[in-house]
């Protein structure tokens, strides 16, 4: 396993998190660059479980993946008492380029960015994957302009019709009204929610329904879309942790979203729509007319990249952030810095 | 045969005794069987044993049948890597169901693990205490645990036959028609087949798909069930329509590699 260690020449060191350790580092055989993250084995004093959990699924649900929107897993290795998994490198992430004034976003750059997403994303669901964390943080993006979907922490199987999840997933500013309920089987909707959110936060530059606790999020989301009924939502008032809002009417899209047109504002309707079974699925939300109509996706390497990426790329790497969040159980909404 | 058997009826013909025989023998069998279940295991370190102590102790945990199939494979697989010799076979059973747990999303404690493994090899033994050789116990799943997923490259999600077979099952039930599936368990039997071929380590020898495919016409032998309307197969075998390639002598090969996962069984020896 030496061989390995040697194998991956470390170039820097990315950051570091409660459970990993990131490097930049160089593939000596191919002469690419790479992320390593190497996964901390815990001590005896913190009961020793063993190989982590969250690493485990990252290993063997991206070992059976590939696709261009997907982050690649290129190797995995053990060394003494760790053990390493080779990523791609990716430059930075959807976050930092929302929150990056300098960066102006046209209507083609968000285009191509959804492209990409629910492309990955049709894969995830067409292998019976449910991401279950989607958030701007975890669609990471090269110097090449390809976004990939990251972070498979949370990820897991669905399709096992007495398969019981867990509610508790996802960031809150991107979880779906029925996890907000508690529901215990759910589907796709969730991520389809999620990538609603983010069109949203592309669109705003802001996060679109920053709830401040699960009540404050449900009550954000019924404010903007309208408080659901037994009509719109079936079976609504069965999930375990349901409780009656007061009827708001909802706010047109129209005038949130004010420089979208049509096709837009329809996409968005149908990803943003409260009950799950409505809700698009990524092959439907690709055939919409949004996606033919012009102006035509970017092309990925004219999409824009913070300052940093473009003029700098060796002496000063976006922090990979991402990778090592990923490992903090990072589902908790982060602080906003404005 | 038993010559004490007391032939109730007089009127029977000279070849219903024959079977009335047979029947007695298999529950003398029987008897001594449920005799001789529990299982010694610190007699033994084949495979078979081995396997045996992967299934009691996942049992007695509760896991998932999907987890100790995984973990009854993970082990086999590391000892085709390994040496035999090298490892105490019954750390390697213990951690295999551990990763097994992680693999699967069917989580078991880490504690419970080395308690049921430690009773179920030293049996009447009070649970370990929170001492040196709890830890060292503790230590040792921990390192093997790795151990094993580099020796398997990393590569611990095994590609099961029972979703094949569930799938081939349910295909076979409407091909059959509830009435004439009802008269056999076939799903049972098939499944049960299937479970006790992960005592052997030819499972890993055979694609998932086949796998399942001679579980099911090793049932169908069993019971002497045939598939019915073939004729409107053009003469193929029912098993070519799930999987083309599949030759009748391939599929008796797996067929046989399954009953002879049985010989291994002490208690059925016949002596």
């Amino acid at each position: 396993m030496t061989e390995k260690l040697r194998r991956y020449e470390k170039i820097d060191f990315l950051g570091e998190g409660q459970f990993a350790t990131v490097y930049k580092a160089r593939d000596t055989e191919t002469d690419s660059i790479v992320a390593v993250k190497k996964i901390k084995v815990g001590s005896r004093a913190e009961a020793k479980d063993g190989i982590n959990r969250t690493a485990l699924r990252e290993i063997k649900l991206l070992q059976e993946l590939k696709h261009d929107n997907i982050i690649g897993l290129l190797d995995v290795f053990g060394h003494k008492s760790n053990v390493s998994l080779v990523f791609d490198f990716m430059d930075t992430d959807l976050e930092v380029i929302i929150k990056d004034s300098n960066i102006v976003l046209t209507s083609a750059n968000v285009k191509s960015y959804m492209i990409q997403t629910l492309q990955g994303l049709e894969y995830l669901h067409f292998n019976w994957i449910l991401h279950r964390d989607l958030k701007p943080n975890n669609l990471l993006v090269n110097s090449s302009g390809v976004l990939k979907i990251g972070d498979f922490g949370l990820a897991k199987f669905f399709g096992s019709p007495n398969r019981i999840y867990t509610h508790q997933v996802v960031t809150r500013w991107y979880r779906a009204p029925e996890l907000l309920y508690g529901a215990r089987l759910y589907g796709t909707g969730v991520d389809m929610w999620a990538i609603g959110c983010i069109l949203a936060e592309l669109l705003l530059r802001l996060p679109f329904l920053p709830g401040e606790s699960d009540l404050d999020q449900l009550t954000r989301i019924f404010q903007t879309l309208g408080t659901p009924s037994d009509e719109t939502w079936p079976g609504m008032t069965d999930l375990p942790d349901f409780i009656q809002f007061k009827p708001f009417p909802g706010t047109p899209l129209k005038h949130i979203f004010t420089a979208a047109g049509d096709d837009l504002l329809d996409l968005i309707t149908s990803l943003l729509n409260v009950n799950p079974l409505e809700r698009c699925t990524c092959d439907q939300a690709l055939q919409m007319p949004y996606f033919s109509n012009k102006p035509p996706p970017t092309i990925g390497s004219k999409l824009p990249l913070p300052m940093t990426i473009r003029k700098e790329p060796e002496e000063k790497p976006s922090l990979k952030r991402k990778l090592l969040e990923s490992m903090d159980g990072g589902s908790l909404a982060k602080r906003l810095q404005f | 045969m038993n010559p004490t058997e007391p032939t109730s009826n007089e009127t029977l013909s000279s070849k219903m005794k024959d079977v009335i025989d047979v029947l007695a023998m298999q529950r003398e069998k029987r008897n001594s069987l449920q005799k001789s279940i529990i299982v010694d295991y610190t007699k033994a370190n084949d495979s078979f044993t081995a396997s045996r102590f992967i299934f009691e102790c996942g049992f007695k945990l509760d896991a998932h049948p999907l987890t100790i199939a995984t973990a009854a494979t993970l082990y086999h697989r590391f000892f085709k890597e390994g040496d035999q010799e090298g490892y105490d076979c019954y750390l390697i059973a213990a951690t295999c169901l551990y990763l097994a747990g992680k693999v699967k999303d069917n989580p078991l404690k880490i504690r419970d693990v080395m308690n049921v493994a430690h009773n179920t090899l030293h049996r009447g033994s009070q649970p370990l205490e929170l001492g040196d050789q709890y830890w060292s116990m503790r230590d040792a799943i921990v390192q093997a645990e790795l151990l094993i997923m580099r020796m398997l490259k990393f590569q611990v999600t095994p590609e099961h036959p029972h979703r094949y077979m569930l799938h081939y099952l349910r295909s076979l039930q409407a091909w059959f028609g509830e009435e004439e599936w009802s008269k056999y368990p076939v799903a049972r039997t098939s499944m049960a087949l299937l479970q006790d071929f992960h005592h052997s380590t030819a499972i890993l020898d055979y694609p998932p798909n086949l796998i399942a495919i001679a579980c099911i016409n090793l049932t169908l032998q069993i019971y002497g069930v045939v598939v019915p309307l073939m004729d409107e197969c053009d003469q193929q075998p029912w098993f070519n329509v799930f999987c083309k390639e599949l030759t009748r002598e391939k599929l008796w090969e797996i067929m046989e590699k399954i009953m002879a996962a049985y010989d291994e069984e002490p208690e059925t020896r016949d002596n």
